[in-house]
């Protein structure tokens, strides 16, 4: 076999070798070129990809910075409020309505039984500013008025300044908003203290919520009355109500005492005629003493009328105590006969929830609601209490021109309750309540009339407070 | 004897002054890009602040897009002294709100300017343009990403935006071509954010783009701390002064009894010591021993002034910015 010269061997297989290896070289470039257009193409996707996910996070940078200043809409067992992104302002809707029946078991009052449309109310509280707070209460169950039209300036917790017709800050209960006391209806003693008034009033809380102090001037109004929105006849001058009411312990959460507190209260202005002298009504609403009315021989006020106040709550736990002493005094005119009158009354209320609830001076709020498929019950609270009012027995003094008739008129009404609170929830609440008044008087009982028979009362109730 | 007097003495002044040195809280409202700057400030103006008057003094601060800023104390946010990007924003505080007099700019040294900036380009070193761009025509290249904020929110965003329009009218002859070469420009970019430090974050944490037109201080902060391995400061032929600017907000400070230490506040910055902080933090002072000091720190740019190319603030915000706008012309359109 013949072989190739070395050279040529050589220069064939470099030859051979670089023919080979130009053949491979466009292969390699083209996969080089393939690898860096892939390489390209993933950072490319990848940029894409990171974009989106930043857009995404941007919207929704800006959709979170843009719900918080949207107003808030608040909607709930118990409220419904539109409040401004910064909290400064707000209007709150509100209502209250409490439809009453009414069965009397003695036999004086026993026409009286039936349904009532006791409270039909909207509410509209807000604030605006973040200082001022306002507040405007109709009333449509009755005698359709305005309640509540104030405007209060917080400009701190301990200085604040009411302005417009509110309730004057005397009577513990009367203080109490209607749908959180113990009972549906107020006890007797409140027939003694004022309630709504036109007027101004400095108050807030000092000593870190221990001390709650209020002082107003008012155009006046008498027992358990409301004063029109127009001033009366009062020749110029002004009542003046104070009240301090102080919780020693209430920031002690430890404390057995936390929910003590006690103060006084009292009022004080001149009165002429023309400014209401209000009856006094018992538990079933009946009247059981007023002032004479009659043309010719009407009692109307005639100088200096002054009411004071001691008055307490202790609640702990489902434990709740109310008590409150008020002794109001009058100077009244019938005729020729002017007679300075000091009525007193006491009440002593005392409730318990059997669920466990805290009971509070704002109330009870249910751990669970009403509810058949959830097999929950809401709270259920048991109250009871005992007052009294005393007439001072000058109101009877006179014969025929005596400030309030001896005949018609109980001297002294002591009344017994005891009742079941069924809270279905915050709003919904459900009583049922027995009342027992019994009636002292002069001479004779009436023979015949609301007062012929002590008052034995079942009134129950079902009431939407939001 | 004495000693016990002298003591007592002393101890009652000291009792005496402390329980005498009020607190004061400021806040700052300021713009996206100077936290670091006035973190650092703040602690030097309270110290300096006790030692003159014995007060203590807080400092709060607020960042956000310049604008937004304004807007947010225009709306009410109880702003002490306003550090803004750019004088539009805080006159704003004028004639929209009348918080502040029409002359506040006359109330401090040079227009109310402490300290300025300018504009350049950060450059990603793994984008396939790295060593691409050199000048502002760059950023309008087809398939680059650049980032820049939102010019309607963010006073970093106004000064990049009128940078590359003068760049633009100067080497295309007219403000038709210089608003075509901008449109060109954020063509290519794929997120607006709404200030400068949230496109700092999309730029060098999120790694998006491959070219960030930025604050200067942003960019050296940018290299300092990501490596200048990562990012490399590129400085076009040409740039804006950027003059952020500073005021008292007048009515905030009246209600709530703050002028004297707001006021000080702002002076304070036209100090040795404040100016040496500025410079420390990568923006440019305006004294001469600070700019002699940090005069290496800076890149050699030739710098023109919004008043000489858009005849100030209130013009060019009305042409560019307003609602209907160039930028309005160009963005809505893409």
């Amino acid at each position: 076999m013949r072989t190739l010269p070395a050279a040529v061997r050589t220069a064939l297989a470099t030859t051979i070798t670089a023919v080979g290896l130009t053949a491979t070289l466009p292969a390699q470039t083209a996969s080089t070129n393939d690898l860096d257009a892939l390489r390209e193409q993933i950072r490319l996707l990848d940029q894409k990809l990171r974009i989106l996910e930043r857009n995404q996070e941007l919207r929704q940078e800006t959709a979170a910075a843009d719900a918080k200043k949207q107003p808030k809409l608040n909607v709930g067992d118990g409220r419904v409020e539109v409040v401004s992104a910064d909290g400064a302002n707000s209007l709150r809707l509100r209502g209250l309505v409490q439809g009453d029946a009414r069965l009397y078991l003695d036999d004086a009052n026993a026409a009286q039984d039936g349904f009532v449309l006791r409270r039909a109310r909207l509410i509209f509280e807000g604030k605006f500013s973040d200082i001022f707070q306002y507040t405007i209460q109709p009333e449509f169950g009755g005698t359709v008025q305005i309640l509540d039209a104030n405007i209060n300036a917080a400009f701190k917790p301990g200085f604040q300044v009411r302005v417009g017709r509110f309730k004057t800050p005397i009577g513990l209960e009367q203080l109490q908003s209607d749908p959180v006391a113990f009972f549906n209806e107020r006890s007797v003693v409140t027939n003694l203290t004022p309630n709504r008034d036109v007027g101004i009033q400095v108050h807030g809380d000092v000593l870190t919520n221990r001390l709650n102090y209020a002082v107003g001037v008012f155009n006046g109004v008498l027992d358990g009355g409301n004063s029109p929105t127009t001033n009366l006849n009062n020749e110029g001058d002004f009542t003046v109500a104070a009240r301090l009411f102080a919780t020693p312990w209430a920031n002690d959460k430890e404390s057995k005492l936390k929910g003590l507190g006690f103060g006084i209260a009292a009022g004080t202005g001149n009165y002429k005629a023309g400014v209401p002298l209000n009856p006094y009504r018992t538990d079933g609403q009946q009247n059981f003493f007023a002032y004479r009315s009659a043309v010719g021989s009407t009692t109307v006020a005639d100088g200096t009328a002054t009411t004071i106040s001691p008055q307490a709550y202790f609640y702990s736990g489902p434990l709740g105590i109310l008590a409150e002493y008020v002794s109001s005094s009058a100077e009244l005119t019938n005729g020729a006969n002017s007679r300075k009158l000091t009525n007193t009354g006491f009440n002593l209320s005392v409730g318990y929830v059997l669920t466990g609830e805290e009971s509070s001076y704002k109330g009870v709020t249910p751990n669970t609601n009403f509810s058949l498929n959830k097999g929950t019950w809401g709270a259920f609270e048991v109250v009871t209490r005992v007052a009294q009012v005393d007439i001072d027995d000058d109101a009877f003094a006179g014969g025929g021109t005596s400030l309030a008739a001896a005949g018609t008129n109980a001297t002294e009404v002591t009344t017994y309750g005891v009742g079941l609170n069924w809270y279905l929830s915050k709003a919904i609440r459900a009583n049922f309540d027995i009342f027992s008044n019994k009636f002292d008087f002069q001479g004779a009982r009436p023979a015949t009339g609301a007062l012929s028979d002590n008052e034995l009362a079942f009134i129950s109730r079902i009431q939407v407070s939001f | 004897m004495k000693f016990k007097s002298l003591f007592t003495l002393l101890a009652a002044v000291a009792i005496t002054g402390s329980a005498l040195a009020k607190d004061i809280e400021l806040l700052n409202v300021s713009y996206d890009p100077t936290r670091e700057l006035y973190v650092e400030y703040n602690a030097a103006f309270a110290k300096y602040w006790k030692a003159k008057t014995g007060d203590n003094v807080v400092i709060k601060q607020s960042h956000g897009g310049s604008g937004k800023q304004a807007r947010s104390v225009i709306d009410g946010l109880k702003a002490d002294v306003v550090t803004l990007a750019l004088a539009n924003d805080v006159s704003a505080l004028n004639k929209v709100a009348n918080l502040i007099p029409a002359n506040w700019q006359e109330r401090l040294p040079l227009g109310s300017a402490p300290y300025t900036s300018t504009i350049v380009f950060l450059v990603r070193k793994s984008s396939p343009f790295a060593g691409k761009v050199k000048d502002w025509n760059d950023l309008a290249q087809p398939g680059i990403a650049v980032i820049t904020p939102n010019p309607k929110t963010s006073g970093g965003a106004q000064w990049n935006y009128l940078a590359a329009w003068e760049y633009g009218r100067r080497n295309y002859g007219s403000d038709e071509k210089a608003q075509e070469f901008v449109a060109n420009i954020y063509k290519n970019v794929p997120v607006l954010d709404s200030g400068a430090r949230g496109a700092t974050t999309t730029f060098v944490q999120r790694q998006i783009g491959d070219v960030f037109i930025s604050w200067e201080n942003e960019a050296f902060l940018a290299v300092k701390e990501f490596g200048a391995d990562k990012f490399e400061i590129v400085v076009p032929s040409v740039s804006i002064l950027a003059q952020p600017t500073v005021s008292v907000v007048d009515k905030v400070v009246k209600k709530k009894g703050t002028e004297e230490v707001a006021k000080a506040y702002l002076e304070y910055l036209y100090s040795d010591e404040a100016q040496d902080i500025i410079g420390k933090n990568y923006y440019r002072p305006t004294s001469e021993a600070a700019k002699a000091k940090y005069a290496a720190s800076f890149p050699k740019v030739e710098l023109f002034t919004i008043d000489e190319a858009f005849g100030g603030w209130t013009k060019a915000a009305a042409t560019h910015f307003a609602d209907g706008g160039t930028f309005d012309q160009i963005y809505l359109k893409k």
